[in-house]
């Protein structure tokens, strides 16, 4: 049975979503987590858009991708960057 | 299909193919560039060429519809937003003192990492 | 003994929750109410009865409206705890004027000052919008925080505070649990309930749900930005 391309779509986001939360966990430093983060942050919203939720994907992208990498920023400039 | 649709399609086949070529080199130049400037260099040629070309081909594809008019407003957003952020991220490595890559320097170009 | 006390009481809290928690269908089973009547009742008669054409801005404001209220008074209380930790954390809260370590571009300025009102233009349109299409006061909300913080970033705060004055700050980041406080008491001088939406004329839910969007938008907004500007505060 052949795979339809829908479904092959969303294997690979998945994919990526778990490698970059596992990412996220991993990293000891946290700035490069929040950037990852945001990149996990734009999977979801692939993701939120191609389960046919456009609502939740705007919102994805506008606070998980865009304001909550700039808050953890600002919170990261304000106390230490490595993870101890 | 006329004569016509059939160049549409074609132009619009190279176009999207140019663009995934960007993307793909762009992405490529991500990972293998040896310093920070390099590599955003390679990201920003990525999101104009590339995004712009593969548009382009999608608003061909689309022909006489609405949906052209939204796509040349993406179009134009990402034309002027990309290469603003490559510019702040270099300039903002520049100013903090961050020395660009040279074969006698070598090594991460003073990279924090 | 203080340990075993622990332990009874947390199971004398736990066996009623498991028992319950097995009474309750299978997870994704089709006789789950959700999927038995009440999806279906939000298909079919979601347009007319919600008083919005976006069946999911009618489940979220109108069917919903109470979980809403709910998110929207936690979204605030984000903000104020923000405020109280970093409140709580140096005596004095002066405002950082001296500006970032690196002298902003020019470019950075020039595009992002063209950028800006299409930017607040689209977030109007999306909390406007949202009864028809997808988006709604929370998008609209978001995306014009966003532009409040990046126009902090790049012009400068005092330029940016302009956009929320001092005085009504407070009130327009309450500005979400204040609108449907506002709209749950129409509603229930109109129809009897608490966050009631009168049927009869449309007219009047869909300005009800109007009013909710814009007070969501405008309190995202504000808490969003006020995040961002006590995170940058000199502690």
């Amino acid at each position: 049975m052949p795979i339809e391309m829908g479904r092959l779509f969303d294997l690979g986001l998945m994919t990526l979503l778990v490698l970059c939360a596992l990412a996220v966990v991993r990293t000891k430093d946290l700035l490069a987590a929040s950037i990852i983060f945001s990149a996990y942050s734009l999977v979801m919203c692939l993701v939120w858009d191609h389960r046919g939720a456009p609502d939740v994907a705007m919102t994805e992208a506008a606070v998980g991708a865009g304001v909550t990498t700039v808050l953890f920023l600002s919170a990261i400039s304000k106390t230490v960057r490595k993870e101890r | 299909m006329s004569l016509f649709e059939a160049i549409r399609n074609a132009a619009a086949v190279v176009l999207v193919c140019t663009g995934s070529f960007f993307f793909l080199v762009g992405t490529l130049g991500l990972i293998r560039f040896p310093d920070f400037y390099s590599r955003t260099h390679g990201a920003t040629k990525c999101d104009t060429v590339g995004a712009g070309s593969i548009l382009l081909g999608l608003a061909l594809l689309r022909g006489l519809h609405a949906d052209v008019l939204k796509i040349l407003a993406i179009i134009s957003l990402v034309l002027l937003t990309s290469p603003t952020a490559g510019h702040a991220l270099a300039r903002a490595a520049y100013r903090t003192g961050l020395r660009p890559w040279t074969r006698l320097v070598g090594g991460g170009g003073g990279d924090a990492d | 003994m203080k340990r075993a006390l622990v332990i009874a009481l947390l199971a004398a809290v736990a066996m009623p929750l498991l028992l319950a928690a097995a009474r309750m269908p299978r997870f994704g089973s089709v006789e789950q109410p959700a999927y038995t009547h009440v999806a279906r009742r939000y298909l079919e008669r979601g347009a007319e009865e919600a008083g919005a054409e976006n069946i999911v801005t009618g489940v979220i404001l109108n069917y919903r409206g109470f979980d809403t209220n709910g998110e929207v008074t936690v979204i605030f209380t984000a903000c104020a705890a923000v405020a109280a930790v970093l409140a709580c954390s140096g005596e004095g809260r002066r405002p950082v004027r001296a500006g970032t370590p690196v002298a902003l571009s020019p470019v950075v300025r020039y595009v992002v000052r063209l950028l800006a009102p299409f930017i607040a233009l689209f977030a109007f349109y999306v909390v406007v919008f949202g009864e028809v299409s997808p988006g709604g006061g929370f998008q609209g909300g978001t995306v014009f925080g966003a532009l409040i913080i990046v126009t902090t970033v790049v012009v400068g705060r005092d330029e940016a505070e302009r956009l929320s004055p001092e005085r009504p700050r407070l009130w327009l980041q309450a500005a979400g649990p204040l609108s449907f406080l506002a709209v749950g008491t129409v509603g229930a001088l109109l129809t009897g309930w608490y966050l009631g939406f009168p049927h009869v004329p449309r007219a009047i839910a869909a300005s009800m749900l109007m009013a909710l969007e814009f007070g969501i938008g405008v309190g995202g907004a504000m808490v969003l930005a006020g995040i961002f500007w006590r995170l940058g505060d000199e502690a």
